[in-house]
C-alpha cells in the first residue's frame, strides 16, 4: 500500500513529507540491532525509538515508513534526515501493540 | 562499594589514576575526591550516562562541579520512575567516611530521554570526555543497541576484549576495569606516557594513542 493512503487510513500524524514509496509489511522492535537484521524490506517500522539513528537503521535496513507510538516526540533533526532518506515518519497515541494491530488490519494481513 | 574502598583497592593495586563512574549519577563524586586525594590516586569525575537508545556512554570531567552538573542534567531528563530500594537495592550516596548522605529516589537504571548526538553535545559544553562503553557487548553498548556505531567524535571507545569485534577506526580503545564489585578494581587497566598528571594531560594522551 501507497504510504500516502497508509497514513491516512491509519489516521496517523505525518510528519515529514510524503514519500511516494509503498510498504507491504511491518516490523516491531524498539531494539534498533534487532531491527536492523530482522525488519524485512519494504516495510514499516513500529517503535518508540524517536531519533536520528533510527533512520539511519532504516535506510539500511529498507524501511520505508517509522510509526512512532505513545506519541513520543521526534526531534527535528530526526524528521530533516528523515526527509533526505525519503523515509516517512508517522506518529501515533498507540502504543506499540495497538499500532502493530491497526497496521496488519490496514495492510489486510491479519 | 564505597569511594573510600574504591580508591584504597585501586592504590593497593598499583593504579595512578581512577574514574569514578556511576550509573546516571554523580553524587559519590565529592567524597571520591577526597578519598583518591587521601591515598594518592589521581581522581577522575564522571557517570555513565544512559542515552534514549539506551546505550552507556561514560562521560568523564575535571572537576566534581563539572560532573555534578552533567548529574543534575541526566536526573532532570530520567523518567518519574522511582527506586524501591527493597526490590531493587539502595542507591545511597556517602560522604569519605563511607556515612550515608541520601538516597537518589529516581530508579538510576533507567534510560534517560537525551539521545547520543545532544549528549555528546552537553559533554563537550561541559568540557569533558565523552567515551562509548564496552562497545563490545551485546547489551547497553551503541553497537548492541543500534547495529553500528554512527560517526562522532569520540574522545575514545571502551571495550573488554581486544581485539574489539566492532570496527573501531583511528579511535583509541580503553580497557577499562568496569568494576561493578571491589574485586574487579583494576582487572583491566590502561597504561599511557604523560609528563604530569592531569586531566588534561589524561585527554590528550587517550585522544592521541590510535588503535594498535
Amino acid at each position: 500500500m501507497k504510504i500516502k493512503e497508509l497514513y491516512k487510513e491509519l489516521g496517523f500524524e505525518l510528519l515529514t513529507t510524503c514519500p511516494d514509496t509503498e510498504v507491504v509489511i511491518a516490523y516491531t522492535s524498539d531494539l534498533l540491532s534487532d531491527v536492523m537484521g530482522n525488519a524485512p524490506d519494504e516495510s514499516a517500522l513500529i517503535t518508540i525509538q524517536a531519533h536520528k539513528n533510527t533512520i539511519a537503521v532504516a535506510s539500511l535496513a529498507g524501511i520505508n515508513a517509522i510509526i512512532i507510538c505513545n506519541n513520543r516526540k521526534a526531534p527535528d533533526e530526526m524528521i530533516e534526515a528523515a526527509n533526505n532518506e525519503n523515509i516517512a515518519i508517522l506518529k501515533t497515541p498507540l502504543s506499540q501493540f495497538e499500532a502493530s494491530i491497526k497496521v496488519a488490519k490496514t495492510l489486510g494481513i491479519y | 562499594m564505597s569511594p573510600a574502598s574504591i580508591a584504597k583497592t585501586a592504590m593497593e593495586r598499583g593504579m595512578h589514576v581512577a574514574a569514578l563512574t556511576d550509573h546516571n549519577t554523580a553524587l559519590n563524586c565529592k567524597a571520591f575526591d577526597s578519598c583518591c586525594r587521601d591515598v594518592g590516586i589521581f581522581p577522575v569525575f564522571g557517570l555513565e550516562v544512559t542515552s534514549e537508545e539506551e546505550a552507556h556512554i561514560l562521560c568523564l570531567f575535571k572537576t566534581v562541579k563539572q560532573a555534578e552538573k552533567m548529574g543534575e542534567i541526566v536526573y532532570d531528563r530520567l523518567p518519574d520512575i522511582f527506586n524501591i530500594p527493597e526490590k531493587f537495592g539502595d542507591q545511597v550516596y556517602v560522604d569519605e567516611n563511607d556515612n550515608i548522605l541520601g538516597e537518589v529516589d529516581k530508579y538510576l537504571v533507567s534510560a534517560t530521554d537525551i539521545p547520543l548526538e545532544e549528549l555528546f553535545d552537553i559533554v563537550k559544553t561541559i568540557g569533558g570526555m565523552f567515551i562509548p562503553a564496552h562497545i563490545d557487548k551485546p547489551v547497553f553498548s551503541i553497537p548492541s543497541q543500534l547495529g553500528f556505531l554512527p560517526q562522532m567524535e569520540y574522545t575514545a571507545l571502551e571495550t573488554v576484549r581486544i581485539p574489539c569485534p566492532v570496527e573501531t577506526g583511528d579511535f583509541t580503545l580503553l580497557q577499562d576495569s568496569d568494576a561493578h564489585y571491589i574485586d574487579d578494581i583494576a582487572c583491566r587497566f590502561n597504561t599511557f606516557e604523560i609528563e604530569a598528571l592531569s586531566f588534561t594531560n589524561i585527554k590528550k594522551a587517550i585522544e592521541g594513542r590510535k588503535k594498535n
